[in-house]
């Protein structure tokens, strides 16, 4: 695949209203046979994915919502996860969730084959406690905010997220950068050339505004990550501190639940291994003195991390829905830049790159290797 | 512990069926001698290794845990060893990143005919071991 090449398109009245008229238009021609899009829920004060067929029912559809309450890859994996089916699916997301819906799909949850991957450039995300306050308020600040390119008042994630306008499915929609009234469709793969084509859009048009525009905010958010991730591990480092921060951890395992690329049916940590007789922990508080109910707190985090931070997308769905506002995110995306770059991987980058467990090189990490072998 | 006595380091090993357990095997019937700190594990293959199995040990108190398999390309599963070399790079960079002392890990290929390099290797992790001191996990109750 050689560099991306893209169309600019003219939004006749709102952008939204344009990437809505786009997926229509796409519907029509038979291009695709439904959508995965996000749509405000009735009472205004949440949005959900939904499944679209009915194209009527798109004048309702949210492109890049002010929150994610539920992250979008777990929506396409609930459709696909049982095979491809026989209709063509587009699915409008934010990068972090294209990206989990690749790591999915090399993970065996999710089949690609009939779906085309839309990403957009994302502006953040609300904390949903925020935007929960007052839903309102929540919408306008948002829409503020996107338009200056404002990130205070998103998820701490996304205010050093490096990768908001990555390109990792089909199609990307560009708004970085356009001018006035306009947005950018850009294709990632032959089956994006392919879609556009049956559009009659053709990608001729010149889209290094865009490129540039990206690679600024990017390297400028790169610097934030590291500074950001340098004082968190200088905060949490140590076992002692790292107990500070997991103190209040009640347990609830939510941030499994709503992390988009812990897919286990049934994680060990819920399953009976981690159930002992009482005897068991009666030596356990006596070889220590006491111990902690309930138990395995930082067992089950550090366990979290050993298994999924080289696939997290650094998402901050976990921190959204952590009780007890532990950083969990912010931690876990220290952990995974960490981890992944001990690979050279990076999660959701391509469907090509295998997850770096199932994969070898014969010559590597020497260094991790006894200094007598 | 009382003070006079001299702190010896509980190591958990995780040794191959097929090597290393041969290799420790070995060190016991030629007689050599090293530190009665390792408690050996078997396991079919290094790569039967889950992470957690080595984070459990952490947090439960262990001193210090030794994964040891066949020297690469030797693996009785072809490549089993490569996948425990990837794992235990990402373990060992968990634990650097949380600044857990990664030291109290070690990876080491050894033989089914290496048993001096076993009793070198136990003896030489014990010493590190004991320099580093007790597993500060092994008093936390809030764990």
């Amino acid at each position: 695949m050689n560099k991306p090449t893209g169309a600019v398109i003219s939004a006749k009245s709102s952008t939204k209203k344009s990437i809505i008229d786009f997926l229509e238009k796409a519907m029509d021609k038979g291009v695709f046979d439904a959508v995965i899009v996000p749509m405000r829920v009735p009472a205004g004060d949440s949005f959900a994915y939904v499944l679209i067929k009915d194209k009527s029912l798109f004048k309702d559809a949210f492109p890049i919502p002010p929150v994610m309450f539920v992250q979008g890859a777990k929506a396409v994996s609930s459709v696909t996860r049982l095979g491809k089916g026989n209709m063509k699916i587009a699915a409008l997301m934010r990068p972090c969730e294209i990206r989990a819906t690749i790591e999915l799909a090399k993970l065996g949850q999710t089949d690609l084959e009939n779906m085309t991957l839309i990403s957009m450039d994302c502006p953040g995300v609300l904390p949903t406690s925020d935007f929960l306050s007052d839903p309102e308020k929540g919408m306008k600040q948002f829409d503020e905010a996107a338009k200056n390119l404002d990130d205070k008042i998103m998820r701490p994630v996304c205010q050093i997220c490096d990768k908001s306008s990555m390109m990792a499915g089909d199609l990307h929609i560009g708004t970085l950068g356009a001018k006035k009234d306009t947005f950018f469709v850009i294709s990632n793969s032959q089956k994006g050339n392919d879609i556009l084509d049956k559009l009659g859009i053709s990608l001729k048009d010149n889209i290094d505004s865009w490129h540039a525009k990206v690679k600024n905010i990017s390297e400028e958010k790169l610097k934030k990550r590291k500074k950001a991730h340098k004082d968190l591990k200088s905060e949490i480092g140590g076992l002692d501190n790292l107990l500070d921060a997991y103190n209040q951890c009640i347990n609830c395992h939510n941030c499994m639940r709503v992390c988009p690329v812990c897919y286990c049916r049934l994680c060990y940590f819920d399953s009976d291994n981690v159930k002992h007789p009482s005897e068991d922990y009666l030596q356990m508080a006596e070889s220590k003195g006491s111990i902690r109910f309930l138990p395995d707190t930082i067992f089950f985090q550090m366990g979290r991390m050993m298994h999924m931070s080289l696939s997290c997308v650094s998402c901050g769905a976990c921190e959204d829905a952590c009780p007890v506002s532990i950083p969990v995110a912010q931690i876990f995306s220290m952990i995974s830049d960490e981890t992944q770059g001990l690979f050279d991987y990076v999660s959701g980058r391509s469907l090509e790159e295998p997850l770096p467990l199932v994969a070898y090189k014969e010559e590597e990490l020497h260094e991790m290797e006894d200094a007598n072998d | 512990m009382k003070k006079d006595e001299e702190f010896m380091p509980r190591i958990l090993a995780f040794l191959c069926n097929w090597c290393s357990y041969a290799g420790a095997d070995l060190a016991g019937t030629s007689r050599l001698k090293y530190p009665p700190s390792i408690l050996p594990i078997r396991v079919m293959c290094s790569s039967r290794v889950d992470p957690l199995f080595i984070v459990k040990a952490y947090l439960g108190g262990i001193d210090g845990v030794l994964l040891a398999g066949c020297h690469p390309g030797d693996c009785h599963y072809e490549k089993g060893n490569y996948y425990t070399r990837r794992r235990f790079a990402l373990i060992k960079k968990i634990f650097e990143e949380l600044d857990m002392e990664a030291d109290r890990l070690l990876l080491s290929w050894i033989s089914a005919s290496e048993g001096p390099k076993y009793a070198k290797v136990a003896t030489e992790f014990t010493e590190k071991i004991k320099k580093l001191g007790e597993n500060p996990a092994k008093n936390k109750i809030f764990l």
